[in-house]
């Protein structure tokens, strides 16, 4: 879809917002619709597609045999990157990763390790020999804002679904059997708002993202913990706010949660 | 009867008078792009479905300003390159995110398209469309045109560029009404099917 | 791979296809919404993503061509498509895949009709299974069609070659690690059979090259009407639907809702 200019479009967004509205007639605390599809690539030990509205992303997790860490032998560990591509969004472009990349994959990746959701030392295979080292990088399809959202939730339902690889006698990975699960403690999301023209909305679009002034993003979990947050861009935010925030972020968590449980 | 084609499909076999979006190749006609053909036509030739607007002389467009210099303005029509318009043709100043319609007074090789007449569009909406398929939001003469414009009592402008600009009215029907033209652009009885949607 | 497979006397692949079956290829165009034209496509195991930007303007301006369109492609996997984790970043095979796929898209695009520009296509492998450049090549394609842009043919693909002593067409990955493995990409202009994409590795007789050419066409061949199909499957010449029937099944719709409403407070 070739659409109008970013000048005019954000321009339309802030005169939306100054009468509390949304240009696509969402409420301003309405969370756009979420669908997920698990088990796409076969060759990933778990993968998943999440829509929310027009953002589409695909996450994908490999597991490897690595060494431990000299300071944590007994642990295994987990990587999050994250990437934009061109392909998504006429404005993302390839090469480096930029570093709203960086920050969007250790966003995802925090909410999800300081939830202690994933207990290490389960992916230990002998202790300060052989351990898990699972690697989750997901990818913007189609880009429309939130794709912090979007990417947490791709993690944690690859995470929830992911099979760890069969081990041979000798400790060797065979090929496309699989032996076990990763146990998730409990259950992090990350839910994030954006502040357009003094208005806090949930969810934002692209295009609201590029109007806001500030960013805000916490990470709940199902048994009422926050385990990250993230103010982002320039702007800023009141304490009464943030505490707005946070309680919209546990009622919004736990709605998405519900529906993740379906999800086989 | 009307057909589906794909690119570089053949429509002739023999010769024929060349009408758009296509092509000869050893003596045999084929389409270019994706489109609908009409082997009863007395030409051969193919409307598009799905594609850039090039812009051509004549054109009238629906641009918005994107750039400011201090001796003029660059202005966003929908296509490949950026166009000018010098301050000096501007009565008031313009700002960025401003709508503007034009007319497109020549185009060079690198299709590049010099601007005329722009006037400042005030308060009002910007409706984008695929540019191929707004020719029938027009319709024949200004008909379809005319049945937006009643049906809706909005005041509509649109632009040979995918870009409609409207005021007044019932916004919501007009976008509702553009969406399904666009959608339906290629079906038969679509002036019909417009009137009726529109009634009241 | 077990030296002891000899396709002359199993007549039938490790898959059960005969010889010169391709795995199944299916295509949806339309899936990237923020794109000009964009494509699906499923070859096998292989899952591919193209979309199609442009034409746009070149950045930076010097690689601009005054008298045609550049067509850029960029061939990428994601780290999870492939049994062994694949770094993120282009590596020399991509960077490689991507030059070919642009030169052989760039004959079937009527280029010179968008001077100064760009036509950034994107393909993404999320699955991959052997013969991922010809599945984006095929996808890109489609993709570019997609996006209304005008060109003198698809570019139909397929990957060739030969395996366990026979020459076959399609060759998945545990063909690719036969012992005698030779794979061929080749990718046509199905009108002029024109060659557009070409490439080899592996050992082969003069012979076996001419059947292998003829078997390589052939399949293109095949991959084009799926194509085809593709483009053409989501425009249907009916007639368009006024308010009337709009109407009635808005009411059907009602009804529904108000039954289902009705069992819920039962």
């Amino acid at each position: 879809m070739r659409d109008t200019v970013m000048e005019y479009e954000t321009s339309k967004v802030l005169k939306f917002a100054r009468e509390g509205k949304r240009v696509d007639g969402r409420a301003l605390d309405e969370m756009r619709e979420i669908t997920i599809e698990t088990g796409m690539s076969e060759n990933a030990e778990g993968s998943t597609i999440v829509t929310l509205g027009k953002t589409k992303i695909i996450a994908g997790l490999k597991v490897d045999i690595g060494k431990p860490y000299p300071d944590n032998q007994d642990e295994g560990s987990i990587s999050i990157g994250a990437e934009t591509l061109p392909l998504a969004h006429p404005d993302y472009e390839s090469g480096r990763p930029s570093a709203d990349e960086v920050e969007l994959a250790r966003v995802v990746d925090r909410g999800l390790r300081e939830s202690k959701a994933i207990d290490f030392k389960k992916l230990c295979i002998t202790k300060g020999e052989a351990v898990w080292v699972g690697f989750l990088d997901f990818y913007a399809l189609n880009g429309d804002g939130n794709l912090f959202d979007a990417g947490s939730i791709a993690a944690l339902v690859t995470f929830n679904n992911a099979k760890l690889p069969k081990l041979d006698k000798e400790g060797k990975i065979i090929l496309h059997e699989y032996d076990g699960k990763i146990k998730l403690a409990r259950q992090p999301l990350l839910t994030t708002f954006a502040k357009v023209g003094g208005k806090i909305m949930l969810d934002p679009t692209y295009l609201e993202e590029k109007a806001s002034d500030a960013r805000y993003s916490a990470a709940t979990t199902d048994d009422g913990f926050i385990s990250a947050m993230q103010k982002g861009v320039g702007g800023s935010f009141t304490l009464e706010e943030v505490d707005y925030m946070i309680d919209k972020a546990f009622e919004i968590g736990d709605k998405i949660r519900k529906q993740i449980k379906q999800v086989k | 009867m009307k057909k589906v084609v794909i690119p570089g499909e053949i429509l002739f076999e023999e010769r024929k008078r060349l009408g758009s979006n296509v092509f000869v190749s050893d003596g045999k006609i084929y389409s270019k792009v994706l489109g609908i053909t009409d082997n009863e036509n007395e030409t051969a030739t193919v409307v598009p479905l799905q594609g850039p607007y090039v812009p051509r002389r004549d054109d009238s467009v629906v641009g918005v300003i994107t750039r400011e210099n201090f001796a003029g303005y660059g202005v966003n029509i929908n296509s490949f390159n950026e166009c000018f318009i010098p301050k000096s043709a501007m009565r008031t100043p313009l700002s960025l995110g401003d709508v503007i319609i034009a007319k497109v007074s020549n185009v060079s090789e690198l299709k590049e398209a010099d601007l005329t007449f722009p006037k400042r569009m005030g308060d009002g909406e910007v409706i984008s469309v695929n540019p191929v398929r707004s020719p029938r939001l027009i319709g024949k003469n200004g008909s379809m045109l005319d049945i937006l414009s009643q049906g809706t009592d909005c005041e509509v402008f649109i632009g040979k560029n995918g870009r409609l600009w409207a005021r007044n009215g019932d916004l919501e029907l007009l976008k509702k009404t553009v969406k399904f033209i666009e959608e339906n652009s290629y079906k038969s009885n679509l002036t019909n099917a417009v009137e009726s949607l529109l009634r009241k | 791979m077990d030296r002891k497979i000899d396709y002359k006397k199993t007549k039938k692949r490790l898959d059960g296809r005969k010889m010169d079956e391709t795995r199944p290829l299916s295509i949806k165009t339309g899936v990237i919404e923020n794109a000009d034209g964009s494509a699906y496509l499923e070859w096998g195991q292989n899952k591919i993503y193209a979309a199609v930007y442009g034409p746009r303007e070149v950045l930076p301006k010097h690689s601009a061509d005054p008298l045609r369109s550049v067509i850029k492609v960029e061939y990428r996997m994601t780290s999870f498509s492939v049994p062994q984790r694949k770094r993120p970043g282009p590596n020399r095979r991509d960077q490689e895949i991507s030059k070919v796929l642009g030169e052989a898209l760039s004959r079937a695009v009527f280029v010179e009709q968008f001077p100064n520009t760009e036509i950034g296509v994107y393909v993404e492998v999320v699955d991959a299974n052997a013969g991922s450049r010809v599945a984006c090549l095929t996808a890109a394609s489609v993709a570019l069609a997609d996006a209304g842009m005008p060109m003198r043919d698809m570019v139909a693909a397929t990957g060739v070659g030969k395996a366990y002593g026979e020459l076959v067409i399609d060759l998945n990955k545990d063909e690719e690690d036969a012992p005698d493995a030779v794979d061929i990409p080749i990718a046509i202009l199905p009108n002029s059979e024109e060659i557009v994409l070409l490439q080899m590795d592996g050992l082969l007789t003069r012979k076996e090259w001419d059947a292998i050419a003829k078997l390589g066409i052939k399949g293109c061949k095949q991959v084009y009407e799926i194509q085809k199909k593709a483009l053409v499957e989501k425009f249907e010449l009916s007639e368009a639907k006024g308010k009337s029937q709009v109407a009635k099944e808005k009411t059907v719709k009602k009804k529904t809702v108000k039954k289902t409403v009705k069992k819920v407070k039962k």
